[in-house]
């Protein structure tokens, strides 16, 4: 009926795992020996928080990986069947706290899909859009430092940082917060923009589009950096596709796909249409196609296209409402659905099923990193310890959002 | 001539008899022991800070601003001074005799590599034949700290750590030696006093560089042994703290890991030094040219401050290359450390050393 | 293809399993309907679901090659199953599918869908923890966000919090 099983447990010594990267054969002597496991996590810094992998080394060679989570676990799901609908936008916040406004834009939808007759103004639509894209760029500016970090570079980091802390400031400027917005709502955004945000977020493309060539210069094309990402970790489409890869884990393999384009919500549809962006994705330049460089390639190329994006909406935008007629107490039909946007780490899906009341019957997030994290357990065996490193940076994940 | 530079200066204050020769000797060796020790670790304590300063303006920011007042010139001195109150930690599982002697052996064999270390024509510990042997040996000695503090750690972090700091060394210990041996070919001398001086002349711009044309190249080999051996970015793989949280250092706290800090900024300057003398013209430049110039001879005191600044200077900017390198470059990994090492950089060195050869054979024809 | 075109091709290919398809609807006062709103689903025989997803994705029409999401809810306590919800997309036609299957919640057994996507692992032990749900075959079935000795599983609506783990008081 099925084909065989195509699982392959990971802690195992398995002949292939000894090749290395190079593809000479680890050379065996005749002395007993055993593998050393060593944890990798929960205090790691190569984690990216409170992950843990239990690596199975024969000296750098790592030969078994084995991802356990669950540290950051903070009941999201379980907080979302007992809180009102609106009082659980907070805790979208908090999954991948890394990019906020893109949680709430995919929590507001999936309730929003459900309450037939409400209508999103259009100044809310693009003033969503713009704060998501935004919002993309400070998460990809995060992926792009702390994998520079990942791999011993310490300056892009700061640089990035930089920039992330102008995004975060636009953020504080509109809805108070720098890190857990809660300013995206069900039926629209909480409040107007203030006098001149709009135009300082048109000052802060003009910026960003300058300082992304040396950010590119710096890092990208670096030639220590190219050394250690490309044929690094590589995904092959089929693969991703197996594994359920979404976002640039799946762009970066050479699948082009995205939601945004593909399957458009909100206003993405129209600015697709009109040709506003382009969907970056992996080519396989550097080394092999799907490699850790290609992904992290598309993240930063994403970047810009963000920021296209944002200058499309600016133009678009005309003064009126930007919430819909919601009531304070919002009760939701019966009902249920399943609505999935792009994040900047992939689909980032919420299933919303209500009885018709004012708490929801089940509020399933799917979480894009927990997906990406899975395809680690096959591809860190066979690599080295510093290898592994890159691989884990490359999946760009946040604990946050693995775990929930 | 035996060289004893400090109870020759012990013997001019004119002694009283009474005093026996041993005591004398005693007084000079502390002597020597007190100040090398001072300028070490004052010349680590301006590194360390000239590396907060240096990191951070490359990265936007301004470093260290409020300790002490002016650019927080005394944020080492309250680092110091915070890591010695901190509790003083050792792992329960550590091998304890082991882990306390590692950050001791690592700082001695530095600090006994100074030793070599001419800081003018007049002003040196110990005038050695084979200063550079010395100064090679002790230097390479640090592995077998690092090596033990990570054995004795009982951190499996560390203990990676500590096989790459052996595996590295071992592979740049080879064309660091060789990349040297191309200068010492072009000096004819094994001192650096006496490198110092055969690069004089031409107006303090006969450095070993100009004089042969092996001497560049072999000066970049050098370079990037040297940034190996002192375990500084590209090649920080024994502490990579992406990877291996702090690799050697994983469990050292307060003044032992200072002590290690220290060795790597000690180290750091050690190296340029190395450099400045076998490279780039040791206490020569067009001001000490002037200074000979105008006031005659080596001996005399402006020319010996002189002498000094110009190899603190020196070796400062080596100093600095290496930070501005640490801060701009992503780590390589340790396959690619190792290929390298072995596959490019020694059979380099050796093309190196076999042209000086050759060009100083033709030269000494005419 | 809308999911009425989904729908028809699932039926011309005869998916195995495949029960019916659950459309929204307006509510009706007169037969106290209360409606339903959100999207469209498909409903899946729990035992048959592996050949269902392996028709959904060979089949060339549908080609739906990724798994997106693969959960369970426990609608009401006195509610006899579980649903199990399953997100499927498809790369290249661009399309999607809600599959919902009932599992009883005396019995909640199905066999894994791991061998059509390997993605759906991670997703299976989370319900497996979450739910008590057994995916038989499953390679790895361990807990993977709970701890191992964890006791109960927490996101059934009868699950009574614990008041301490491991002598430590949470009340």
């Amino acid at each position: 009926m099925v084909e065989a099983q195509k699982y392959k447990p990971s802690m195992q010594l398995s002949d292939e795992s000894r090749v290395l990267p190079s593809g000479e054969r680890e050379f065996m002597l005749d002395v007993s020996t055993a593998d050393l496991e060593v944890n990798m996590g929960p205090q790691h810094p190569a984690t990216h928080g409170v992950m843990r992998v239990l690596l199975r080394t024969d000296g750098e060679l790592v030969t078994g990986a084995q991802p356990h989570l669950g540290y950051l676990h903070r009941c999201a799901e379980k907080i979302g069947e007992n809180v009102e609908w609106l009082q659980y936008l907070p805790y979208t916040d908090r999954y991948d706290y890394l990019s906020a406004m893109n949680n709430n834009l995919g929590y507001s939808l999936a309730v929003e899909g459900l309450m037939t007759g409400l209508e999103i103004p259009r100044r809310a639509t693009l003033i969503r859009t713009i704060c998501a894209e935004l919002n993309r760029v400070a998460s990809h500016l995060i992926a792009y430092g702390t994998y520079g970090l990942d791999i011993g570079a310490f300056t892009p980091f700061f640089y990035a940082f930089r920039e992330r802390e102008w995004i975060q400031a636009l953020f504080e400027k509109i809805c108070g917060a720098r890190l857990t917005y809660s300013y995206i709502r069900i039926g629209g955004v909480f409040n107007d923009t203030p006098p001149g945000w709009l135009q300082e977020v048109g000052h802060f493309c003009d910026v960003f589009e300058d300082k992304w060539r040396e950010y590119y210069d710096l890092l990208v094309e670096n030639h220590i950096f190219v050394k250690r990402t490309a044929d690094i970790g590589v995904i092959s489409a089929e693969m991703a596709l197996d594994f359920g890869l979404t976002g640039p884990m799946l762009r970066g393999s050479g699948v082009d796909f995205d939601l945004r384009r593909d399957m458009p919500y909100m206003a993405y549809g129209e600015i697709s249409d009109a040709g506003a962006f382009d969907i970056p994705l992996g080519r396989g330049e550097k080394g092999t196609l799907g490699d850790c460089w290609d992904r992290f390639y598309v993240r930063v190329a994403e970047m810009m296209e963000s920021i296209k994006i944002v200058r499309w909406c600016l133009d678009a935008i005309e003064p009126g409402p930007v919430l819909g007629d919601v009531p304070k107490v919002i009760k939701v039909p019966a009902g249920e659905g399943y609505v999935g946007i792009e994040n900047p780490r992939g689909e980032l899906g919420h299933y919303v099923a209500s009885s018709g009341g004012k708490v929801a019957l089940r509020c399933r997030v799917r979480g894009p990193s927990f997906t990406n994290l899975a395809v680690l357990e096959d591809l860190m065996p066979g690599t080295l310890l510093a290898d592994s490193v890159a691989i884990i940076g490359s999946t760009d994940i946040v604990v946050g959002e693995t775990d929930r | 001539m035996e060289q004893r530079p400090f109870l020759d200066f012990l013997e001019t204050l004119g002694p009283p008899a009474w005093v026996p020769e041993w005591a004398l000797w005693l007084t000079a060796a502390g002597l020597g022991v007190g100040l090398i020790t001072t300028i070490i670790s004052l010349i680590a304590l301006f590194s360390i800070w000239l590396e907060r300063k240096v990191s951070g303006h490359i990265q936007c920011r301004y470093g260290p601003m409020y300790a002490g007042g002016w650019h927080g010139w005394a944020q080492t001195i309250a680092d110091g001074v915070k890591l010695m109150m901190k509790e003083d930690m050792i792992p329960t599982g550590a091998d304890k005799p082991l882990f306390v002697i590692a950050p001791a052996i690592v700082l001695s064999s530095i600090f006994g590599a100074m030793v070599a270390l001419p800081l003018s024509y007049g002003f040196y510990f110990a005038q050695m034949d084979l200063g550079i042997f010395m100064i090679l040996a002790l230097g390479s000695t640090t592995t077998i700290g690092v090596v033990m503090a990570g054995w004795a750690s009982n951190s499996k972090w560390s203990l990676y750590g500590a096989m790459r700091e052996a595996a590295q060394v071992v592979a740049y210990e080879i064309p660091l030696g060789l990349a040297l041996l191309v200068p010492l070919m072009a000096l004819g001398t094994f001192s650096l006093l006496d490198a110092s001086h055969a690069q004089a002349g031409f107006f303090g711009m006969n450095w070993a560089i100009f004089q042969n044309p092996a001497v560049l190249p072999a000066f970049v080999i050098f370079w990037v042994a040297a940034l190996a051996e002192t375990k500084r970015a590209p090649f920080d793989l024994p502490e990579a703290e992406s990877e291996l949280v702090a690799g050697f250092l994983t469990e050292y706290s307060g003044i032992r890991w200072s002590f290690f800090f220290l060795e790597e900024y000690a180290a750091m300057f050690l190296m340029s030094v190395v450099a400045a003398v076998f490279f780039f013209g040791g206490f020569e430049s067009p001001l000490t040219w002037a200074a000979r110039e105008a006031f005659g001879s080596n001996t005399h005191i402006v020319v010996q401050l002189v002498c000094f600044g110009t190899i603190v200077i020196k070796g400062f900017i080596g100093v600095f290359l290496m930070m501005w390198l640490r801060w701009t470059l992503p780590r390589i990994r340790i396959d690619q450390v190792m290929t390298m090492g072995y596959k490019y950089l020694t059979p380099l060195a050796l093309a190196c050393v076999l042209v000086a050869a050759i060009w100083e054979a033709i030269l000494s024809l005419f | 293809m809308d999911f009425q075109a989904i729908h028809d091709r699932l039926v011309a290919i005869d998916a195995p399993g495949l029960v019916r398809a659950e459309l929204p609807r307006e509510p009706n006062k007169k037969e106290k309907d209360p409606g339903r709103s959100g999207e469209s689903y498909v409903v899946v025989d729990s035992a048959r679901m592996v050949d269902f997803l392996l028709a959904c994705r060979d089949d060339e029409r549908l080609d739906m090659k990724l798994l997106v999401d693969l959960s369970a809810a426990d609608p009401a306590v006195d509610d006899e199953n579980f649903w199990v919800l399953i997100q499927l997309l498809s790369i290249e036609k661009k399309h999607r599918l809600s599959i919902k299957a009932f599992l009883p919640k005396d019995n909640a057994r199905m066999p894994t869908a791991t061998a059509v996507h390997r993605g759906a692992q991670w997703h299976e032990r989370e319900c497996a923890e979450m739910y008590g749900i057994t995916f038989e075959g499953h390679p790895d079935p361990r807990n993977i966000l709970l701890p191992d000795d964890w006791v109960g599983h927490p996101m059934r609506k009868d699950y009574e919090f614990p008041t301490e783990y491991h002598g430590i008081s949470c009340e």
